[in-house]
């Protein structure tokens, strides 16, 4: 506990217990009865109540107040608490000696027992039961999904056939934020992914003598798969989460109720920017992290003894445009996914700070579910079309 | 036993202001301000919106350091008090936020008891009754079990001043109790209010719109004003709706519009 609390034992205790009889008890208070000198003296005097109320029936307890020279709320809680265990067990009870000025607030709080109310049972819910409700909850989320999408594609359109009313200057605070101001973490982690993959391809690849057939490999993983896959989790977890805390703080605040009252779409006004802004940083990142992270990759394989021209002739006969269209595609749809989840997980913000904070990681959470979900299906259609 | 004996200090204001100088920076909102609050008062700080009320109430309970001068509370230096010493005067007295603050991961009988499990002795058991205590007092013991989030913004703010008040502190500062309540609520506030202070000798500083409660409960008011950035006024404000001189004062006790006045 506290350092500054002074502790009651050093003082003399503000409360004794005595009893005469197994019928007969009385509590003597002297001195300042607060919340602090309270402290212990309280648990001791209701042990004593408690094993002499055992003893016999019909018992009367006097609490003696007439040396108190103060008495606040806590005292009065005290009363009454000493007062509640003797009403339970039937006893009487009586005060005297109290200061008339305490006695108005005693008063305040009869009839007694509304404070001592019985716990309420929590009812238990069965397996099956809370597994309906979990399935419950799927449900609606994926209802909720699929509204959120309909809408965002309709106001999509709309933006595109109101090119002028659409919000502009949040569309470009939006894209500083996700894109330029994410420009060095997506460069150090596509750098450090680069020098990984090549190394580790390197080592299986030099049992066969085969170094040489890193560059392409590594290229076309990174073009086609790393570099739109990092830059998407890097997104969620930077952009996807403030766009979800953004809007969340603005749902607590009735913010986003406002513009609904003033009969203006949450989601033309809030969520198109961000989605656009999405769409338009996601591609340009990916294709930075696919530079930087090929760069790395030919640093690497120089230790190797690969010279940069042996490696770049290598890469090109992997590599064609194709592929870097196929991974900047991808990343489009990565950035379309990763913004509209954020901006929806902040609109399904409860209410409290801690919603936002909940709101985020579910922004987090959903986005990478997403991402990988639209890889696989990226991926199927890619083999059936060779695109 | 006279109504202030709770009160263990020899001082004999609770609150001593001298020469305070509240603002932001270079922003003076106020300065030159000197003023006592009695022990077991109820004073009542006047003005009007922007003015300054709420930064002049978190200069006085040591939320911000003031520009210059000190507040004396029991008559310790709050503004110059650093530390353990610091936390010691904070534990003396209880505030209540305008929006409530309450803390929303917890029900209502978890904010009461917050503090009471930091700063005492007492059990769970022993701190929720205390807790219901209070709730009781403001009308809220049916709610305990209840989130912030889930009552209405009239019932937070009870709520708050029953966490002010959870380890019986002498002095309350309240930054506008009755502004939102409908006006049952706001008069068994006020009783609530009278009867603590009457009773407990608790002293009140309460920043405050609202006429009728100020009529009801205030021993004394200071109005501030923007434009003096100063007090204009103080005393009993019965006395000041009917016999003050200074227009800025008659026009705020009769309420009358800015353009009415010539």
């Amino acid at each position: 506990m506290s350092n500054l609390v002074p502790i009651s034992s050093v003082e003399p205790p503000v409360a004794v217990w005595s009893q005469a009889d197994a019928t007969n008890a009385k509590i003597s208070l002297t001195g300042k009865i607060n919340v602090y000198s309270l402290g212990g003296v309280w648990t001791q005097i209701c042990d004593a109540q408690d094993a002499w109320l055992k003893q016999g029936a019909n018992q009367s307890l006097v609490f003696d107040a007439s040396k108190v020279s103060s008495l606040d709320g806590a005292g009065i809680a005290f009363l009454i608490s000493i007062e509640g265990a003797q009403q339970k067990a039937g006893g009487k009870f009586e005060i005297v000696g109290l200061d008339a000025r305490y006695q108005p607030l005693l008063k305040e709080f009869d009839p007694i027992t509304n404070l001592f109310p019985v716990p309420a049972i929590k009812p238990k819910t069965s397996f099956i039961v809370s597994m309906g409700m979990a399935a419950q909850n799927l449900m609606d989320d994926a209802g909720g999904l699929i509204t959120f999408t309909g809408h965002l594609a309709a106001d999509l359109v709309w933006s595109i056939r109101n090119i002028k009313q659409v919000r502009w200057g949040d569309f470009v605070n939006a894209a500083v934020e996700a894109g330029i101001n994410a420009l060095p973490i997506v460069g150090l982690v596509a750098f450090l992914i680069g020098v990984i993959l090549s190394f580790q391809a390197a080592i299986g690849m030099k049992q066969f003598g085969a170094e040489s057939f890193v560059g392409p490999l590594a290229a076309l993983g990174i073009v086609r798969e790393m570099g739109p896959l990092i830059t998407a989790i890097l997104l969620a977890g930077r952009s996807s989460a403030a766009f979800a805390a953004e809007i969340g703080t603005m749902t607590v605040n009735s913010e986003v109720d406002a513009l609904v009252s003033g009969g203006l779409s949450p989601i033309r006004f809030l969520v198109v920017p961000r989605v656009l802004a999405g769409i338009l940083v996601m591609p340009i990142l990916t294709l930075y992290a696919d530079i930087v992270s090929i760069i790395a990759s030919m640093f690497t394989m120089l230790a190797y003894g690969i010279p940069f021209i042996n490696f770049y002739n290598g890469m090109l006969s992997a590599v064609d445009l194709e592929d870097v269209g196929s991974g900047l595609l991808k990343a489009t749809l990565f950035g379309v996914v990763v913004s509209a989840v954020g901006c929806l997980r902040g609109m399904q913000t409860g209410t409290g700070a801690a919603a936002v904070g909940i709101s985020a990681t579910r922004a987090v959470v959903s986005s990478i579910v997403m991402i990988v979900l639209v890889d696989g299906v990226f991926a199927f259609i890619s083999y059936k079309t060779g695109f | 036993m006279d109504a202030t004996s709770n009160n263990t200090s020899n001082t004999p204001y609770a609150i001593d202001v001298q020469n305070l100088a509240v603002g932001y920076g270079s922003n003076v909102l106020m300065k030159d301000l000197n003023f006592t609050v009695n022990n077991g008062e109820i004073f009542v700080i006047l003005g009007g919106s922007g003015c300054g009320k709420s930064s002049l109430l978190k200069n006085l309970f040591g939320l911000y350091q003031p520009l210059s001068g000190d507040v004396l509370i029991e008559g310790q230096n709050i503004t110059a008090a650093q530390g353990v010493a610091r936390q010691k005067i904070m534990t003396s007295f209880g505030v209540m936020y305008q929006q409530g603050a309450l803390f929303g991961s917890m029900n209502l009988l978890e904010n009461v008891t917050l503090f009471m499990q930091e700063y005492t002795e007492l059990t769970q058991n022993q701190m929720d009754l205390l807790a219901r205590c209070k709730l009781d007092l403001v009308g809220l013991l049916p709610y305990e079990t209840y989130m912030p989030s889930e009552i209405s913004g009239g019932m937070q703010k009870r709520a708050a001043i029953a966490r002010a008040m959870a380890l019986d502190p002498k002095i309350l500062f309240l930054d506008e109790p009755s502004a939102g309540l409908d006006p049952i609520t706001s008069a068994d506030l006020d009783s609530t209010i009278l009867d603590l202070s009457k009773n407990l000798g608790i002293t009140f500083v309460i920043v405050s719109h609202e006429l009728a409660s100020i009529y009801a409960i205030a021993d004394k008011v200071i109005m501030l004003d923007k434009g003096a950035k100063g007090i204009i006024a103080e005393g009993d404000p019965k006395v000041l709706r009917d016999s003050s001189t200074d227009p800025r004062v008659h026009q705020f006790f009769n309420r009358i519009m800015s353009k009415d006045v010539a």
